[in-house]
This record gives C-alpha cells, structure tokens and sequence, in this order.
C-alpha cells in the first residue's frame, strides 16, 4: 500500500501540481457557470484548450530544466528592467486579486455551513501565514499533492449527477460557437483565461528549476506536464457535466423557477437537491479545499518571483530585516487578498473585471516573451522551439489576444 | 577624456553626434560599451557601440571629443568600423546588465541593475555594481524626470573588485579568471550557501571556476542532492579531481549517493588507488553510524619510537593531514595500542618512548555504532576524536568531533521547506 502510495506521489510531479492550481475557486466557479448556462455544449472547447496548454506548459518546463532559471528572471535578463516591471506588476495585481477569489470562494463555502465570513477568513488567513512560515516544508509538499487529489472529488460529483452520457460524448465533440450571443464568447474567454493563467508557466518553471531537472529529463517532465493537463481538463469538464446535469436541465425544464449562479458556493447549494446532500458537501469541500490550496500558494510565489526578477533577498525563514520586500509582498497580497472580501461594500465587481482585463492583457504577453525566449539560441541552444510548436503557439496567441482584447474592449466599453 | 563619474544607464540609449567639424549630426544611439580586459581589477572602458542606420558601429572611448548637458557623447570621426565580437570582449550592457553576481562580501547572490563609472586619471573604469533600487530607478528613467527622488534612494553599490561575474551560456562570453580567485576569499561554508542558491548550470559553471582545493572545501557543506547535479554536470575528470581533495567521510557519502556506475567510473578515475580503495570500503558503511562518519584520515605511529622522531614523522605527515591531535599507536597490523595527545607528546622529552607516554586504556567505537552513541561517547570522555576499531581491535578511522556534532544536531530548517523556497532559504538554523 505504502509503494504503491510512494508511486503515485511520484509520478504527480510539477505539472500536476500546476495543472490542479489551474483549478481555483475562480475556475470552479468559471467551469460551474459554463455548464450551468450552457449545458455540454460548453464542454468542447476545452479540448483546444487543453491542446494550447499542453504546448504552453511544456514550452515553460522545457525553458526551466534547459536554461535552469525561472521565467522571471529570464524575462529580466533577456529584456530588461521595463518589461520586467510591467510583467510584474501586472502579476502582482492579478496574483492578489485571485488570491482575494480564493477567500471569497472559502467565505461563501463556510457560509453555506453558517458560520460567518467574519471568522473562517481571518482563521483561513492565519492558517495559511502559519504554515507557510512556520510548518516544515516536506510536510506542505506532501500536503499539496494530497490537496492536489482532492480535484477527484468533482468526477465523483460529476457522476453522482446521472449525466446523459451519450449526450455529453455527442456534445463534447461537436463544436458550435454562437456567435451571436455575448454570453457565450464571455465564457470562452473566461474558459481560456481560467485554464491557461499566465500565473501557472511562472510557476511551473520555478517548481521545475526547483527539482533541479535537465535537458536530459525532458522526456519526463513532457510526460508529467501532459498528464497534468490532461487529468486538469478532465477535471473541469466533470465540473461542467455536473452543473449541466442538475442546473442546466432543470432550468430549461423550469423556466419560471430559473437557479441563478452568482458564486462558487451556489452551485454547491443548487446541487443538494437535484444531485443530494453528500454532492454538496463534496463540492464545498472542494471550494474550500481550492481556496486554502491557491491563497496558501499565490501569494508566496508572487512574492519569490518579483524578488527573482530584481534580485531582492527571497528566503522564508530570514528575519525581516533581512528579506524587507519579500515578506512585504507575501504579508501585502495575503492581506488585501483577505480583506477584500471583508471591507463591506468593497468593489468586487469591479476589481473583478479589471483582474481580468489585467490577465486577459497579461497573457498574450506572456506568451510572446516565453516565445522570445524560447527561439533565441544563446539562452535555448539547440532546444529551441521547433516550426509545428511555434506555430500552435502562435495560433494561441493570436486567438487568446484577439479573443482577450475584444473582451476588454467590451468591458471597458461596458464601464465608461 | 570629458566623461565625468556616474553610472552607465545614463548613456545607454542616448545619441552619438558628430563634432562642429564634423556637421553636428547625430549618427547613431549608444548600445553598449566595451571592455578589453575583464578580469582587471577595475576594468578600463575601451568602445563604445553605437547603432548606426548601417549596422552597430565601434569607436573607440578616446574618439570621444565631449559628453553633452543630456548624456549625449559627441564624436571625432563617424564611427566606421564594424562591432566585431571578440573572444575576450566583455560586453558591459549585453553580458553584465541584469545578469547575476555573486557579491563576495555580502557573501550573497544579486542582480547587476546598473554600471558605477568614474573618470580615473584619464581612463573610463567600472568601479562598483549597483544592486539597489536606485539603480533600478535609474534604468527606468526616474533620474530624468525626478532626480530628487533618486537622491533620497539608498546607494547598494559594490566595489567591482568584490563583485565575482557569473559567466552566462553564452557561447561567446568571456571566461573571467577573476571570479575564481575572488570566490577563493569566501570562507568554504559561504561559498557553499551562494553555490546552492546558483541554477544547476552557473553553480557548475562557479565550481569550474575554483581550484580543486576550495571546491573540495565548498563540496562538503553542499547538500546532497546540489553535489550530484553539479558532479554530473561537472565531467567525471574534475569531478574526481574533486573528490579526492575531499575529507574521505564526506567523500563516501557524495559517492554513496550516486549510481553504482557513476561511483565506479569516478573511483577509477582518482589517481591515489589506495585512496580509492579507501573510499570504496567507506562507501559500503551505513550513512549515520560511526563508519559511515569515520575518516581515514588519521596519523598512526609505532610503540618503540622516541617523541623526537615521531615529532619529525608529524611534520612530515602534517600538511597532509588534518587531525593531528591525537596520534593513534598501533603495530604492524594496525592494532590499536595504545593513543597519545599532542600536547603530551610535545611535553615529554625527547628521548622518551612512545610506549612508556600512551594511554593504553582508549575508548573506541565499532564502524556500527550509531551516530548518537559516537556522539555522546565522545561528549562523555571530552574527546576530539575516537578511534573505530574493527573486531579484531585494529583501526578503520576515526570520527572527529566536527563531524559528529553535524551527525546529530538536527537537520538545517533549510532542508525542511518546500522546494519552492527551500532554493533561497540556506541559512543553517541555530541549534539552541
């Protein structure tokens, strides 16, 4: 039992550790509204997603175990201060504002259970400070990955929710984009941006550069960045079969009774019923499990890369005084992150939107840096990207930019 | 020459003009500027580069006739020859800006964010990295359009001459020789703490940079796991070079870690056979029991001896060894008779007899001994060393004190944390 354990801790390497960070609150919440609204037509373009991200994250591991630095400080050295300095801010933003999604998705689970916002973020918050700086770190690694499998637990609900399977399997491979109908390009953007956040190469590579691997264990890590992205998609397509199992069917059958979706923890609420009790608490346990897993995560890897990119001491068990920024910006992005979601009457809406239109901007970059990056010979040698992957990425970027400025444009214009 | 002191930020990206003679027009923008002889204390500036319309060009720093109220440099001639890269080039924006360092006396690892230079009598030299946030600011421009904020900023500057370059992958980059003997000055734990914080590929590239000796030194406080990415990358030649100026305790337990095929390659390949023998034997040991913390290092000597001439065999031995404190009397086949401190040794006369001075009644050790029993044995008698005796009484090595202090306290807080940080987090805790 133990070896076989040890296995399978082995094989969840970066990639799966990644890929299951890639499915935050704001993902489930994202996957839930998708399959709700949209039933399993929403489902397909998770596989071209899937597609890019494989391509995207493998590009990032290959730059980490070739060059053995993270993505941060190649974008410092490879283009400067500037570039740095935006990327980073844009991170830093966006980090803290997901980060603030990751406590409100652990307020409204615990809320479902009434106890108060009041109490379970301040105990979240001071749960994550404390084991973050003060419980060993093997032992947070292998809490991780514990934490990481809990992901499972939506297939379960998934199918505790009788899907039509023939129906999902018809759906799944049939796409049909309905263009004219904003809410649907909505949820591609927000499919896109949830699945491939610009957060995860960043981390990815660091965790990669972390383990020490080379070129020579490309091999590997192809393997473990594939099956993490593809057992991440599996994950957020059961989520969306279970929301368009339950909610989607019965709105469509009920149209005077309609179950609006306003946050994570209402898809929990609205699975009770159609899909029993042990669904919700499964799935609020999952919200809370995402939460506590990303806010533990997000802030602290902020944190390190902006030290990474401008050579600030970076060291969790230094003093203060000896690392003033790092612990600066891990305090600073927990703390706004929590209070956020505390402050009565805060703008969450609106932050909401420009987190987004800063991660819909953010990508594209991204994408085109790592591309930069990974062409030039002096930093890649002779593993430079080859013609068919620059193209898929390419292909990605262009579709994630056009699809990303169009939703800012709509936002923005929605605000003025 | 009309450059004043300040920093290289201020130039770059500024425009080259011609003199009146010459027009006055501009010809190009600054890129970079170069420099001949790297590994000089305080390097001299000798070109500029300049990007022309037809391509980089490079002139020379003494073709410069007047820097300009706004940083721009104005020129004798055109600048007419091509900017050829040359194997000893340094490129100071190209291959210094942004790259890492190691800063030798904060004994830390940090970024170059921009170039302190100062006029010296006539010649342009690099005189101090800046690593701080007003160089940051500098690089974004603030200094033009806010010079008084700057000034409130910090200076983190450091001295070139502390200031050990980090030779990139650049297949063109310069091998700085410097850096090596500016890393030598760090003491070997130190050092050990910049090569963890270091990629896989610039901490080889730091060890190549080092003698056999101080890599040896640094070796045996690395972790395991950093001291076998760093042999793999490092080629079994120098790998074993290493190796055999280890401490052979320490040498055992690197190679105890690897591969049997590795460990046999690099065994194979140590010159002193003996040794490698030596070290095969101690591979085979248990990692935290007395024989796998043992060194053979030791001086033995024979019963019938006089102190003078066994004073006259230390002195030989000595600069050889490293435990000489206390001197282990054994016979032919190495059974132990008897031990001698140093100090009592010096003490008697010189004609005394080793037999008549030793302690025949000696606390010893078995190889399976545990570390924590080695530890408190030594605790208990206030040794600095014990002897492990094989069953048949005659000696395998000895465990120092150092080493079996480092077998019990616990593990560094650095190894516990997450991978994710553990990378930055080297400091060895504080035993209370």
């Amino acid at each position: 039992m133990t070896r076989r354990l040890l296995f399978l801790l082995s094989i969840l390497g970066p990639g799966f550790i990644t890929a299951s960070a890639g499915n935050d609150v704001g993902g489930i919440f994202t996957y839930s509204v998708a399959g709700a609204q949209f039933g399993y037509k929403a489902i397909w373009p998770l596989i071209p997603i899937a597609v890019a991200l494989i391509v995207v994250q493998e590009m990032a591991a290959r730059m980490g175990a070739v060059t053995g630095k993270g993505l941060a400080a190649l974008i410092r050295e490879e283009f400067g201060v500037r570039i740095a300095l935006l990327t980073m801010l844009g991170l830093f933003f966006m980090n803290t504002f997901t980060t603030s999604a990751e406590f409100a998705g652990i307020a409204s689970a615990s809320e479902i259970y009434h106890i108060s916002r009041y109490i379970s973020v301040p105990l979240s918050l001071l749960l994550v400070f404390f084991a973050v700086l003060r419980v060993s770190g093997k032992l947070i690694e292998r809490i991780f990955v514990v934490l990481s499998l809990v992901y499972v637990t939506y297939i379960v609900s998934g199918a505790l929710a009788h899907p039509d399977w023939h129906q999902v399997i018809h759906d799944s491979f049939t796409p049909s984009i309905d263009t004219h109908d904003p809410a649907y390009v909505g949820m591609l953007v927000a499919l896109i941006g949830t699945t491939i956040s610009p957060y995860m190469q960043f981390y990815l590579q660091s965790a990669i550069v972390e383990k020490g691997s080379r070129a020579t264990d490309l091999l590997a890590l192809r393997i473990d960045v594939t099956n993490g992205s593809v057992l991440a998609i599996i994950v957020a397509a059961f989520m969306i079969i279970a929301n368009a199992a339950t909610i989607f069917i019965f709105n469509a059958a009920h149209p005077k009774h309609q179950i609006v979706v306003n946050q994570a923890s209402d898809v929990a609420i609205a699975l009770a019923p159609l899909a029993g009790k042990f669904a919700e608490d499964l799935f609020a346990f999952g919200i809370l499990n995402a939460g506590l897993f990303t806010a533990a995560v997000l802030p602290l890897s902020t944190a390190y890369l902006v030290c990474e990119a401008f050579g600030f001491e970076a060291a969790i068990d230094r003093r203060f005084r000896e690392a003033p920024v790092f612990f600066t910006l891990f305090a600073a992005g927990l703390i706004i992150g929590a209070s956020l979601v505390l402050v009565p009457g805060a703008p969450l809406l609106q932050l909401s939107i420009a987190s987004q239109v800063v991660q819909g901007l953010l990508l594209p970059l991204e994408l085109v840096l790592m591309l930069i990056i990974i062409n030039r010979a002096r930093v890649m040698g002779t593993f430079r990207n080859t013609k068919f992957a620059n193209a898929i990425c390419w292909a990605t970027i262009i579709i994630v930019g056009v699809i990303a400025l169009y939703y800012t444009f709509t936002q923005v214009a929605g605000i003025l | 020459m009309p450059f004043r002191d300040g920093y290289l930020s201020e130039f770059v990206g500024r425009s080259a003009v011609l003199d009146a003679a010459g027009g006055g027009n501009s010809v190009g923008k600054i890129v970079d500027f170069t420099v001949g002889k790297p590994d000089d204390a305080f390097p001299r500036i000798d070109g500029i580069v300049v990007k022309t319309m037809y391509g980089e060009r490079s002139v020379p720093v003494s073709d410069v006739v007047d820097v300009d109220a706004n940083g721009s440099i104005v020129l004798r001639h055109a600048p007419t020859l091509p900017a050829q890269p040359d194997e000893s080039t340094l490129y100071l924006v190209k291959d210094l800006f942004d790259k890492q360092i190691v800063d030798v006396d904060g004994r830390k690892v940090v970024r170059i964010n921009d170039l302190e230079i100062a006029n010296t009598g006539g010649t342009l030299r690099v005189v101090a990295a800046d690593i701080g946030v007003a160089g940051l600011l500098r690089r974004l421009g603030v200094n033009r359009f806010a010079p008084q904020l700057l000034e409130r900023v910090p200076r983190m500057l450091i001295a070139w001459d502390n200031v050990a370059p980090l030779t990139d992958t650049s297949p063109s980059q310069v091998q700085l020789s410097v850096s090596g003997a500016r890393l030598s000055r760090l003491h070997p734990s130190e050092l050990a703490d910049i090569i963890s914080e270091l990629s896989t590929q610039d901490a080889t590239r730091v060890v190549k940079q080092l003698d056999d000796e101080t890599a040896a030194d640094a070796f045996e406080h690395l972790d395991a796991d950093v001291q076998q990415s760093i042999i793999e990358d490092l080629g079994a030649d120098r790998a074993a070079d290493i190796i055999e100026e280890m401490d052979s305790d320490d040498a055992a337990d690197l190679l105890g870690e690897l591969d049997e095929d590795k460990r046999a390659e690099l065994l194979s390949k140590i010159e002193d056979r003996d040794y490698a023998d030596e070290l095969e034997d101690l591979v085979e040991y248990e990692p935290d029991t007395a024989g796998g913390l043992m060194t053979t290092d030791y001086v033995w000597i024979f019963p019938h001896r006089t102190t003078a001439a066994t004073i006259a065999k230390i002195r030989d031995l000595g600069p050889e060894t490293e435990f000489i404190y206390y001197l282990y009397v054994t016979d032919d086949a190495r059974k132990l008779l008897g031990v001698i401190s140093l100090r009592t040794l010096l003490l008697a006369l010189p004609t005394a007899f080793i037999h008549k001075l030793m302690d025949t009644d000696v606390v010893s050790v078995s190889p399976d001994t545990s570390a924590e029993d080695v530890a408190s044995t030594i605790a208990r008698y206030d040794l600095l060393a014990v002897p492990v005796l094989d069953a048949e009484g005659r000696v395998l090595g000895i465990v120092t004190v150092d080493d079996a202090i480092d077998a019990i306290i616990p593990e560094k807080i650095a190894n516990s944390l997450p991978r994710f940080v553990r990378h930055h987090a080297k400091k060895p805790a504080v035993a209370n």
